[in-house]
C-alpha cells in the first residue's frame, strides 16, 4: 500500500488513466470475439478465477465464496484459456456457435494496492450481457479483482479474481470470459 | 409456455417400448408435471446430501425432493433429519441459507423456532396470546417420511410406503454408489456447482445414457485437446437395467483389462495413469460390493429418478432438479478421498472444474439441446409427432449371472436405458401409490432386448 500512498495526485491519475484504457481496450477485445487477441493481454503465470458462491447467514458470510483450492465456476491457467479460445475458433462448439452477442460494462475502477513486485491490484465492478439466437438472455453482475503486471509499454493481466452477485448460475452456460 | 391438455394425461400410454418412441407431451405438459412431483419425487427416493457435508450437529445443508425444499442437518443426538423447509405456522421457509451451521431453525416471521430434530421448542407469545392453548407437539417441522444412508449417501422420501432404501436401488442403484463409496473413504469437495437451464429434467436425465451424442455435441473439446476422440465414444459399451427405473449406460472395463491390472499390481509394478484410478476394482471388498459385472462398469449410472453418478472421470454426482416442466437446475457434487495428497486433490479438482459444471468444456455444449428439444414438445403439431429411442431395439442380449443375479447388456453404443428410462417413467406415473408400483412395475427384461 505504501507505494500507492506515497505517489503524487499526478501519478496516480496517469496511472488510473492508463489502467482504465487497458481494462476498456480488453472489454472491447472480447465483444469483438477477437480471442487470440486477448490471450496475447494475459501472462503465462496468469490464473483466472471465479469461486462458487451461495447463500450464508451474516454471521457465516466468510463461507461464502468457495476458496482456492475447492470447486470453482473458472479456475484456469493459461492453457485452459487457450483450450477456452481454441474450443471456440474449433468450428463445432456449439455453445458459441451461433456466436453469443456479448457486451462488456467495466465500472468503478479502483486502484487498490501496489504490490511488492510491482502488479497493480484493480477492483472494478462489472456487467456483461449477453443475448444468443431468438430469445436467451443473460445478465452477470459481479466484482473483479485483478492484477496488472507491467511489460514493457504494456500492462497485462496476471491474474483475475471475478466475484458474481449470482449464487445458482441462472443461466445454460457460462460460456463467456469476463 | 404452461400448458396443460386433459388428453395428454389421459393417454393410455406415452411410452410405445415396441417401437422404442416416446410422446412429446410429457416434457411440456403441465399437469403431467405436476402428478411427476407426487408420484415420482415424493414417492421415490431422492438423493439429499452426503454425510461429510454435515458432519457435526448443527451443519445443516438446504436441498430438494421435486420442489418441495428439505433441510438436511445432522441433530444433537447425531441422527441425519431431513425436514421439510416450511413453518408450520404460515408456510414461511425457517431457513434462508444453502448450508451453514446452527443451533436451531429460526422463524423470520413470528418467532417460531424449532430445534434440529424438527421440535418445536419456542413460540412468542405462548402464554399472553395463545393463552397455552397451541399443541406444540403437532407444530413441529414435518419430517420426511423415510431417511436412510447407503454409505454415506443421504436418501429421504416423503412416501411412508416407500420400500428400504437398499431395496429400493436394488444392485443397478448400488453398483451406481459403489462406483464412488468403494475407491476410498471419500468427502464432498467444497461447492456445489448449480446452474438452470431451459429444459424438461428428463431430458437431461435420457442425456446421461446418451453416448451417441458425444462425438458431435462435445467434438470442439477434442479439437481444443480437452479429451481425446477415445473418450467420448466407446465402442464396448455396457447397459444394466433395474427395476424402479434405474440404469447404467457406458463403458465396459473388460475382464482382461481387470485381469492384467491385477497382475501388475502382484508384480509390484507401477500401472499406467488409466489402470490407476481402477486399483480399487482389483480388491475382493470391492467385487462383492459390485459383483461380477457390476465391477466392470465404467460408465453412468443414473438412480431414478435425477441422481446421476458421473464416474468415468473424477467421482461425482449431478441431481437434475426440477424447477417446471422446463427448466431444471443441475446441482454437481465432487468427492474425492479423504487421505488424498495435496497434488492428487488439486488434479481431481481440476479435472472436475474444467469438463462438467456451466463452464465446463463438455457441458457448456449440452443445454442448448436439451433446452430446444425441450421447446419442440409445445408446438401444436409439432409435439404431437413422438421421438425416437430405438438404436438397438431388438438387436442386442441380455446375460445373466445366475450366481450374483446382476444382468447386462454388452453391445455398441445404443438407447436401451433412455427407453428404459421411460418405460420406467410411465409405470410410477400410473401407479396410484406404492403397492400398486411394486405390484405392476416391469422387472428388467431378459433374453433378446
Ligand atoms: S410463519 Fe413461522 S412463525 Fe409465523
Ligand atoms: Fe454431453
Amino acid at each position: 500500500m505504501a507505494k500507492l500512498q506515497t505517489m503524487d495526485t499526478q501519478s496516480r491519475m496517469l496511472l488510473h488513466f492508463e489502467v482504465e484504457q487497458f481494462l476498456y481496450q480488453e472489454a472491447k477485445i472480447l465483444d469483438e470475439r477477437r480471442f487470440d487477441e486477448w490471450l496475447s493481454l494475459l501472462t503465462e503465470d496468469i490464473h483466472y478465477w471465479m469461486p462458487i458462491r451461495r447463500t450464508t447467514t451474516l454471521a457465516q458470510v466468510e463461507d461464502e465464496f468457495t476458496k482456492i483450492g475447492a470447486m470453482a465456476l473458472f479456475d484456469d491457467d493459461i492453457n485452459f484459456l487457450r483450450m477456452r479460445v481454441a474450443k471456440m475458433a474449433s468450428g463445432n462448439a456449439w455453445s458459441e456457435d451461433p456466436p453469443s452477442r456479448t457486451r462488456h460494462f467495466v465500472s468503478n475502477i479502483q486502484i487498490v494496492d501496489i504490490e511488492e513486485d510491482g502488479d497493480i491490484v484493480v477492483e472494478t465492478n462489472i456487467h456483461l450481457y449477453r443475448t444468443r439466437l431468438e430469445s436467451v438472455e443473460d445478465s452477470w453482475i459481479g466484482r473483479r479483482k485483478d492484477w496488472l503486471r507491467r511489460d514493457g509499454d504494456n500492462l497485462k493481466l496476471a491474474r483475475r479474481h471475478i466475484f458474481l452477485e449470482q449464487t445458482t448460475i441462472l443461466s445454460q452456460n457460462l460460456s463467456n470470459f469476463f | 409456455m404452461l400448458d396443460s391438455r386433459p388428453e395428454v394425461i389421459a393417454r393410455d400410454s406415452w411410452v410405445d417400448v415396441n417401437k422404442g418412441t416416446v410422446d412429446r407431451r410429457i416434457f411440456s405438459d403441465l399437469a403431467i408435471y405436476q402428478q411427476e412431483l407426487k408420484r415420482i419425487f415424493a414417492r421415490g427416493w431422492n438423493f439429499i446430501c452426503h454425510e461429510t457435508q454435515i458432519a457435526e450437529p448443527g451443519r445443516f445443508f438446504q436441498s430438494y425432493i421435486g420442489e418441495d425444499q428439505v433441510i438436511a442437518v445432522r441433530d444433537r443426538s447425531n441422527t441425519v433429519q431431513v425436514l421439510l423447509n416450511s413453518c408450520p405456522h404460515r408456510g414461511n421457509t425457517v431457513c434462508r441459507s444453502d448450508q451453514g451451521k446452527t443451533r436451531s431453525f429460526f422463524c423470520s416471521y413470528h418467532g417460531w423456532n424449532f430445534d434440529l430434530d424438527g421440535k418445536l421448542v419456542g413460540v412468542p407469545g405462548y402464554e399472553d396470546y395463545y393463552r397455552e392453548k397451541l399443541k406444540k407437539e403437532d407444530l413441529g417441522l414435518a419430517k420426511a417420511a423415510r431417511v436412510q444412508s447407503y454409505k454415506g449417501f443421504v436418501f429421504a422420501s416423503l412416501d411412508p410406503q416407500a420400500p428400504d432404501l437398499e431395496d429400493y436401488l436394488g444392485w443397478v442403484g448400488m453398483v451406481g454408489l459403489n462406483l464412488i463409496a468403494e475407491i476410498g473413504d471419500m468427502e464432498v469437495i467444497d461447492g456445489i456447482q448449480k446452474n438452470r437451464i431451459q429444459c424438461n429434467w428428463k431430458l437431461a436425465v435420457d442425456n446421461l445414457y446418451d453416448w451417441y451424442h458425444p462425438k458431435v455435441s462435445h467434438g470442439s473439446a477434442v479439437r481444443a485437446g480437452m479429451i481425446n476422440e477415445q473418450g467420448l465414444q466407446y465402442m464396448n459399451q455396457m447397459v444394466m437395467l433395474g427395476e424402479y427405473g434405474h440404469g447404467i449406460g457406458g463403458a465396459a472395463i473388460t475382464e482382461e483389462n481387470l485381469a492384467k491390472l491385477s497382475d501388475t499390481l502382484e508384480k509390484g509394478q507401477e500401472p499406467d495413469q488409466i489402470d490407476k484410478a481402477k486399483v480399487w476394482r482389483t480388491t475382493e471388498k470391492a467385487a462383492n460390493a459390485m459383483g461380477p459385472l457390476g465391477i466392470r462398469c465404467g460408465g453412468h449410472p443414473n438412480i431414478f429418478p435425477n441422481l446421476w453418478v458421473s464416474a468415468a472421470g473424477p467421482p461425482q454426482l449431478c441431481l437434475r432438479i426440477p424447477r417446471g416442466p422446463f427448466e431444471t437446475e443441475l446441482w454437481w457434487f465432487t468427492f474425492a478421498k479423504k487421505d488424498q495428497t495435496p497434488e492428487e486433490r488439486r488434479a481431481t479438482v481440476m479435472i472436475a472444474n474444467h469438463i462438467f459444471g456451466p463452464s465446463g468444456l463438455l457441458e457448456q455444449d449440452d443445454g442448448e439441446n436439451w433446452s430446444h428439444s425441450t421447446r419442440g414438445s409445445v408446438g401444436a403439431v409439432t409435439g404431437e409427432r413422438p421421438i425416437d429411442f430405438s438404436m438397438g431395439l431388438g438387436q442386442d442380449k441380455m446375460t445373466h449371472d445366475s450366481e450374483s443375479g446382476q444382468s447386462c447388456i454388452e453391445t455398441v453404443v445404443n438407447e436401451h436405458a433412455q427407453l428404459w428410462l421411460y418405460r420406467s417413467w410411465e409405470e410410477w406415473m400410473k401407479a396410484e401409490d406404492w403397492p400398486a408400483l411394486i405390484k405392476n412395475h416391469s422387472l428388467p427384461p431378459t433374453g433378446k432386448v
